[in-house]
């Protein structure tokens, strides 16, 4: 051992062994993982809400009829999550304020004040689409309701109570046009997340076309599992059946775009494997050295792996519909796990190397940090008091099940 | 409120497309003037970041009054950096007219500390060729010099090989390695 590394050994032993974060050359602005856990939750919750769009979308615009009794719910849920999808970028910056800053004065060359665009369009076609589909719903309510709520309900049902024929009729083709252009927003919504990872050039594992593809099949994989996991959840807590038809259709949706997500997040690694391009020895010693458990283990073997064995088993084999039901929550869940560690392998791991191309860091999440663990769960649990608040004005399954 | 709903939604549009327009109006209002006229930034930022006070000099701003320390510095193999890079800034140290405040000189442990921030052989991103690069301690122990020594005990701080040079001419002295 040099007598550098001795003393350097030395000074860890002294001061603890997480001072040994670095191996070879790191340059000194490398040290720090400057987009951590929020820029994590960023790309996983714009994901949630394409996801659950997509199962709207598949009932209103290709009338699935075996989805019906999750698309109400699926809005919502994409709603709960998109009016928390700029949270974690707010809380990374050091002055959040100056965000309105970069929307009034867009440049092509900001790809971000493209991204609070799209956002802001979502954000409007999706909440056209639940008032109109919740229309006949709140009509109801608002002869029942009374004081603010009645208000409220007056307000978003535009001040009508007009349900003829003419107007449902009106109203569907509004949905229709609203969901038709809401898929391709929804797609760019996403896409652009992976675009803005993508356009790193100086990042050579974000720095590949393929980046907003993985991110958006990514995206329907953890949107649809969390539905199904929802719905299941939801559900049995409040004692109430579970469409066993819905699920399948889900399931099968699901498999299809896991299949499609997991594909390409490997063909990048064997396509930059095979071409063995400039950055490629940096991107092998950072997947197989600092994200080797998290990358291989957790994101590859455990959360991928063993959940395309299970949709094998459900889709090959036939199963109770209550076993059924149960796999479907479990491979919903570790799908979520999945798609979380693939965007921190992406966002941080892709941080952990040095643009020296030499040396790599480490990073330690922090609890009580502005963007640590703590601020992640606050982050996280913020949609669900949303979506709480939401079903207390919008019926999560009103007039579908009369159980 | 005799009006259709068909009517309703229309003046809904029309809110929308009002909305848009007046954010528009908004964004007319809020961006500064001088802002796009070279690039995507405001223009007026440039001549006010030139009031700023200075706050670096160059050498020659030290040589103006450090004139022994300019003498050995220039004539060193390390006149090409600067001064501040290990001093610190200017305006800390003086207004232009008259000294304010001193800089930081370190001493004992600390000079082995600022001369490894360059000279470290673990800092395998320079080239022996630009910077000459040490282990520590096996650099103080191939000189056979004892291990609690600070660099600046053999070399001059302004001109690193200045004594060294000077030693070999009084003893005849050649050594392959420093």
């Amino acid at each position: 051992m040099n007598p550098i590394m001795m003393l350097a050994s030395k000074a860890s032993e002294s001061i603890g062994a997480s001072t040994m974060l670095v191996s070879n050359y790191v340059f000194p602005n490398d040290l720090h993982v400057h987009w951590s856990m929020m820029i994590v939750l960023y790309p996983y919750i714009t994901g949630l809400v394409d996801g659950a769009f997509i199962i709207a979308a598949l009932y209103y615009l290709f009338r699935v009829e075996s989805l019906k009794p999750v698309a109400r719910f699926s809005l919502l849920f994409a709603l709960a999550f998109l009016s928390c999808a700029t949270l974690p970028l707010l809380l990374h910056l050091g002055r959040p304020e100056r965000n309105f800053n970069m929307l009034l004065t867009p440049s092509p060359s900001s790809a971000m004040a493209g991204f609070g665009y799209i956002f802001a369009v979502s954000m409007g076609v999706l909440v056209f689409i639940i008032l109109f589909v919740y229309r006949p719903v709140l009509v109801e309510l608002r002869k029942t309701s009374k004081g603010p709520l009645q208000f409220i309900y007056r307000t978003i049902t535009f001040d009508s109570t007009d349900l003829s024929p003419a107007a449902m009729a009106l109203d569907e083709k509004i949905i229709k046009f609203l969901v038709g252009i809401g898929i391709p927003i929804a797609a760019v919504l996403h896409g652009y997340v992976g675009f803005i990872f993508g356009g790193v050039k100086a990042n050579p594992t974000w720095s590949t076309p393929l980046m907003p593809v993985i991110f958006l099949f990514s995206a329907c994989v953890s949107g649809i599992s969390a539905v199904i996991l929802a719905y299941i959840l939801i559900r049995r807590f409040k004692g109430r059946p579970v469409d066993h038809g819905c699920i399948v259709t889900m399931v099968k949706t699901l498999t299809l775009f896991f299949i499609l997500a997991f594909s390409f997040e490997m063909l990048e690694v064997f396509s930059h494997t095979y071409l063995k391009t400039g950055y490629h020895h940096m991107v092998e010693g950072l997947l197989n050295g600092p994200l080797a458990a998290s990358f291989w283990l957790w994101q590859v073997k455990i959360c991928s792996v063993i959940p395309l064995l299970l949709l094998g088993v459900m889709g090959l084999m036939k199963l109770k519909a209550s076993v059924y039901n149960l796999l479907a929550a479990v491979v919903s869940a570790i799908l979520l796990l999945q798609v979380i560690i693939m965007r921190w392998n992406v966002v941080i791991g892709g941080q952990l190397m040095s643009k020296s191309a030499r040396g790599y860091t480490e990073f330690h999440p922090e609890w009580f940090d502005k963007e640590g663990i703590l601020a992640v769960i606050v982050v996280m649990s913020i949609p669900f008091i949303i979506l709480w608040g939401l079903s207390r004005i919008f019926p999560f399954w009103a007039g579908e099940n009369k159980t | 409120m005799g009006l259709s709903y068909k009517m309703r939604l229309v003046i809904l549009a029309l809110g929308i497309c009002i909305m848009a327009g007046s954010g528009l109006l908004l964004k007319g209002l809020l961006v500064p003037d001088s802002f796009g006229v070279y690039g995507p930034y405001r223009a007026d930022a440039i001549a006010e970041n030139t009031e700023l006070p200075i706050r670096h000099g160059t050498n020659s701003s030290c040589y103006a009054c450090h004139t022994y320390e300019a003498k050995v510095h220039k004539t060193g193999l390390h006149s090409t950096i600067s001064c501040e890079f290990c001093h610190g800034p200017w305006a800390d140290h003086t207004d232009g007219k008259k000294k304010i405040g001193t800089l930081p000189v370190k001493t004992n442990q600390d000079i082995t500390t600022l001369c490894l921030r360059c000279h470290n052989t673990e800092i395998k991103a320079r080239s022996q060729q630009v910077i000459k690069t040490v282990a520590m301690p096996g650099h103080l122990e191939s000189q056979k010099v004892k291990l609690t020594h600070n660099c600046n005990q053999c070399h001059h701080v302004h001109a690193p090989l200045k004594y060294i040079k000077r030693a070999r001419q009084i003893t005849g002295l050649t050594e392959e390695k420093i």
